[in-house]
Formats: structure tokens, sequence, C-alpha cells
């Protein structure tokens, strides 16, 4: 096991550059996830990490030592890849076993290792099959087993579920939740998806557009999001957005842009009029009769824990959840009301939080 | 309630099924074979006709007679004459051309299928221009360098000029297979402790090995029947099969016995090659195109 430490990495294939002095520490022991939205850079940082793409500037170091230039082979590190890259000519104990024959490891002791991966991971009558002869969880656990055989001091994870469908993707989810919680060793885990990133990681890295948005435990990026991509990508349903600005006038409030005026805990320091982005998310929008903002529901969404109302407010769509079954029919004028202890207010220009 | 036999009337048109289907079918399928075995037949004739040739008494050599008490005379002949030496002399030229197109052409079709470097692509197509122009237009330059060299009528000489045309062949072929193979399996091999040539050696090697059966084929079937370099470039020490079958043809008259029965000869490596690599022939040659 050891801690990662990017400082200032940067990326740029020709001229064109991807990554732009990104700089996270990752403790021993830690599981981080990286995430964003396609060609934010994430893949091609693991890949950094992993020593299967150039660094063009900054420094990597994993246990301390720098790693800019050190191959993969020479890294300690096991990854998992998005499309498994299991060896297809080899079966799944030769798969599994492959990393420690060339390290020179006598093959009775592979045989335990692999047998002792294969059953943390219910492989064990699978040994002898080929990968082709397996169903894609089969061949996601081979890909895992062949990652923990090796006991590496990092383990990387590109994009590990995605091929998988939605129910096994839950299910595998817990299943390396709780092999990091039984190895303990440092996870890198790349996932587009936030909720992935949200149930495993001890804490999450937002990537856009080459640089770190925010880095924090799940729950902090959640209540408190630095900005509005963080805000808006974090959580599903996504933040609803209201542009305005804020009044104080016997009170701190938001005025939208559609007339409605909202109540605020507080407002900051010289911040009357200031244009402003007010956002709640759907579960702090409750439905009433009167108060908060006049609303026209369009879309009614139970899913039986929850239902999902869409509603629309002078041209915007507004989402609110609520766990309570909502009688409510798409058509009919209702007003979402607002928590105001729950509101993320931004600024219109930078999209900082202001609160 | 609709019953299967609905279900059959309406595919096929309405039709009364049970009397036209199966005879329609029945007719379809004797008309193909019938095709099928007048097509082979077309293709097998002269290789048929070669091989009973061969076994034929000299003096019935163009008998029409079908039947007929076949020999191996020509066979003895062939034996006791020089032929078998110029069968070893193409076994060699062809097995060395073969095998150095593949050790020096599938490295190269490696690089230029996964490094990225300046002027990748005009290297490839350079390559590829070595075949453009017919094989007469190098006879001049090869047969004054090989004089000065002093590989004119030899082994190692053939083999250099067949791997010369071999190499372009080789390296466009691989090329496609190599790319088809996913370049995360080798980045999985580099992270499981493999530098970048025992990666290609242990994983995507063998993964190319039905391309490089079917590319293996190619070689060894070009090297084999070639027959212009092997006239202008050897005498007596390193002549090749195709070559001697044509000493056959002499002044004092045309050994046909002689001729079918080293045609027939020089036919069955090619074909005991092809059938061993059968199944990755047809295999390597589809890999490279379709998405598996």
């Amino acid at each position: 096991m050891a801690a990662v430490a990017i400082r200032q990495i940067r990326k740029s294939y020709g001229t064109t550059p991807v990554i732009h002095g990104v700089s996270v520490s990752i403790e021993d022991g830690e599981f981080v996830t990286l995430v964003g939205p396609s060609g934010c850079g994430k893949s091609t940082l693991l890949r950094m990490i992993a020593g299967l793409e150039d660094v063009t500037g900054g420094e990597i170091r994993i246990g301390g030592r720098i790693v800019n230039t050190v191959p993969p082979k020479d890294r300690d590190i096991a990854m998992v890849f998005q499309n498994y890259a299991l060896y297809p000519h080899m079966s799944v104990a030769e798969n599994m076993g492959f990393s420690l024959k060339l390290n020179g490891i006598p093959k009775s002791e592979i045989a335990v290792r692999v047998e002792r991966a294969a059953g943390i991971l219910g492989l064990s009558p699978l040994l002898g099959r080929l990968p082709r002869q397996l169903s894609g969880g089969q061949r996601q656990r081979v890909a895992m087993g062949r990652a923990i055989v090796r006991d590496p001091q990092v383990f990387l994870f590109d994009e590990p579920l995605s091929n998988l469908d939605a129910k096994l993707r839950v299910q595998m989810r817990t299943e390396i939740r709780q092999l990091h919680q039984r190895l303990g060793t440092t996870t890198v885990y790349v996932t587009h998806d936030q909720i992935e990133a949200m149930t495993m990681a001890d804490r999450i890295v937002v990537l856009h557009d080459g640089k770190v948005e925010q880095v924090g435990a799940p729950l902090e990026l959640y209540d408190r999001p630095a900005n509005l991509f963080v805000a808006g990508f974090i959580g599903s349903p996504a933040m609803n957005f209201l542009k305005g600005w804020i009044t104080v006038d016997g009170g701190a409030f938001f005025v939208t842009e559609s007339g409605a005026t909202l109540p605020l805990h507080s407002a900051p320091a010289g911040s009357d009029g200031r244009p402003a982005v007010y956002g709640i998310r759907p579960e702090h929008l409750s439905i009433g009769d009167a108060g908060g903002i006049a609303a026209e529901v369009s879309v009614v969404e139970p899913t039986g824990s929850e239902t999902q109302v869409f509603a629309h407010v002078g041209g915007q769509e507004v989402v609110a959840v609520s766990r309570e079954r909502v009688g409510v029919v798409p058509g009919q004028s209702i007003h979402l009301v607002p928590d105001p202890g729950a509101v993320h207010l931004f600024d219109a220009e930078t999209g900082g939080r202001v609160n | 309630m609709t019953d299967i036999t609905d279900i059959i009337r309406f595919r096929s048109g309405n039709a009364p099924l049970a009397l036209r289907w199966p005879t329609q079918r029945f007719l379809v399928r004797v008309g193909l074979h019938v095709l099928v075995a007048v097509l082979a037949l077309m293709v097998l004739l002269p290789f048929l006709w070669l091989v009973q040739m061969s076994l034929r008494p000299e003096d019935e050599i163009f008998s029409d007679a079908v039947l007929f008490t076949p020999t191996l005379e020509n066979y003895r002949a062939l034996w006791q004459g020089n032929f078998a030496g110029s069968f070893l002399n193409s076994l060699a030229v062809s097995s060395l051309s073969t095998g150095l197109s593949l050790l020096l052409g599938v490295p190269a079709a490696y690089v230029l299928t996964r490094w990225r470097f300046k002027g990748r692509a005009r290297v490839a197509l350079w390559i590829l221009t070595t075949r453009m122009a017919p094989p007469i237009a190098f006879t001049i330059p090869f047969f004054l360098a090989y004089r000065v060299l002093g590989l004119q009528d030899t082994v190692w000489g053939l083999a250099l000029i067949y791997m010369t045309f071999n190499l372009s062949i080789v390296i466009w072929f691989m090329q496609t297979f190599f790319a088809a193979i996913p370049e995360s399996l080798e980045e999985a091999a580099w992270i499981d402790g493999c530098g970048v040539w025992r990666a290609f050696w242990l994983v995507t090697l063998p993964l190319a090995a039905p391309g490089l059966a079917a590319t293996a084929v190619f070689c060894f079937i070009f090297s084999w029947s070639d027959f212009f370099y092997a006239l202008i470039l050897t005498r007596t020490n390193a002549m090749t099969a195709p070559v001697a079958i044509v000493n056959f043809l002499q002044y004092e008259g045309w050994e046909w016995g002689k001729i079918a029965a080293s045609g027939t000869l020089v036919m069955l490596p090619v074909l005991i090659f092809t059938l061993l690599v059968r199944k990755y022939f047809v295999h390597g040659l589809t890999a490279g195109g379709l998405k598996e």
C-alpha cells in the first residue's frame, strides 16, 4: 500500500492541452474516485498514474517515489480496464496468475494465491475456463482477481462497471467496496457515474475540462458544492437552478427572473442587488398551495419509493422530489416551496459559491 | 386459432405448402449440388489429369483409356535423377524466405501499427510500393548485384530475393491483424509486469497466430511457385523444382511422365501446408475485417 501524490500534472496531445495542472493527494489506503463528464481527462489522469500515458509536466509520486518515467511494470500497480482486457488465449487461472509468473514466483505459490483470490471473488469453479466462456459479470470478477492476486501498492479502476447491466453494476459496486474494506489497498477509481462515485469513494475528485473543480468527501460535495458545475453534476435528479438577484430588504431574499421572491437564511455581506444563481436540490422543494414559486406540473414520475414532479417555472423546468405519494397531475398549478436552510447561492458570472 | 400450418402457408404466399415447398427445396438443393460438382470438377480437372498422367506407363501417357495399371515408374525415375535435389532446394528457399520475411516483417508491422512516430504512414506506403513494380523490373539490378556478391546460384541468394517481395506482404497483412487486437490487452500485460517486447511475444503474437499462419502460407506459396527468378539466377546448385520441371522439355523429346510426376510432387507441399493451417487461414483472412 502507498500514498499517491499528483502535483501540477499537465498533459498535452501535440499543441492541445487536455489536463491543466491537476494536483491531488491520495492517502495510503484511501478510495478516491475521479469523476467527471466524458472528455474531462479523468481516464487520461488514471493512465498517467499507470504509466500508460506520458506526463507532459508535473510530478506523480507513488509511495514517495517519483514515477514520471518509470515503466508501468515497475510501478507496482494493478489496473482493471473498462473492457476487462483479459487475455483471450489464457484460462481464468492463467489470466490471474500471469503477473506472478512474470515475476518468477514458483508455480505452487501462484496456485495458492490464485485459489485464494478466486475464493474471495467466487471464481473457484471457473478457473479452467477461457474468458469467452464467461458472462460479463464473471469477466469483471476475473479482471479484479487479476488485480488483487498481486497485492499491489495501488489499484486503478478505469470505469470497470460501465459494460455491465444496471443490476449487476449495483452488485459489483458493493463488492468492490467490500473488497477495498477487506484489503485496504489505495484505490483510484474512474467513473462518469456520479452515483458510483458517491456510493463508493472516501473522497471524490470532480474533474471538468482537465481541471479539478472540487475535492472532498461525497456528502461534502453534495451538501456544499464549490461551484455551479459540481452542484449540477453531483446529485440525481440534478440540482435546480434559478437565475435572479439577491435583495437585502428587511431580511435576505432572492428574486427570480420570473418575479418570485424566495427567503434566504442569510445573504453575503454587500450582496444586495448582486446577480446570482439560486440552487435548490429537488428533495428540498416541497409542493404546496401557496408561497414559494408558482409552477405548472408537466410530468409526474412515481418510482414507488419517491415521486418526481417536473414543473415549468417561467419557461424553465424545475424538478421536485417527494418521499410522499403526491396527488398532482400534469397541467395542475402548484407552488414549490424551498427549504431556506438548503439553498445554494452561486455567483452569476464566475459560478463560484457565495453562501 | 392460428396453428403452425397457417403460419407456414402465410409465409409461403398462401400456396398449398405440403405439395409445393418440399419439392421446390429438393430441386433447388439438387441443382446447387450439381452446380458445385461441375465447378469443382472444372477447377480440379487439370490437377486430376496431371495426377493420373503421372501414374501411367510412358507408352500409355496420352491414351484415352480410362482404366490403366498405375505405376510409380515416373516417380522412381525422378528420384534417381536430380529432381530430389531441386525439390529440396525449393523447400529450403521457400522455408528460408518465409522464415526471414516473418522474422523481419512481423516486428516491423507491429511497430507500424502501434508506435506513433513521424512519417509512419509514409514509411508504410514506401514498403508497399516495393510490390507495385513488376518483378521483371528488378531482374537486371539483382543479376548484376548478385554476380558481384557471389550470390548467384545459391539458396540464400534466391531466398533473399523472395524475402524482399514477401516482406511487404507480411508487413501489410500483419498490420491489419495487429490492429484488430485491442491495445488494452498489451497495456494490461505491461502493468502485469511485461516490457514492450515481452508483451508482444506473450500476448499479441499468440493472438495474431491465425493471421501469422495465413501470411506464412502466402509467403511460402509465392516463393515455392516462382519460376522467373529461379530461372534467371540459378544454374545447377540452387535450381528449384519449377525450373527442374522445365528441364524435362528437351530437344530429344518431352518427358511427359516425369513432367506430370514432378508437377504432382511440386503441388504436394503447398497442399499439405494449406490443409494444415486451413482453419487458421480462413479465420485469418476474415479476422481483420470483422469486429468480434
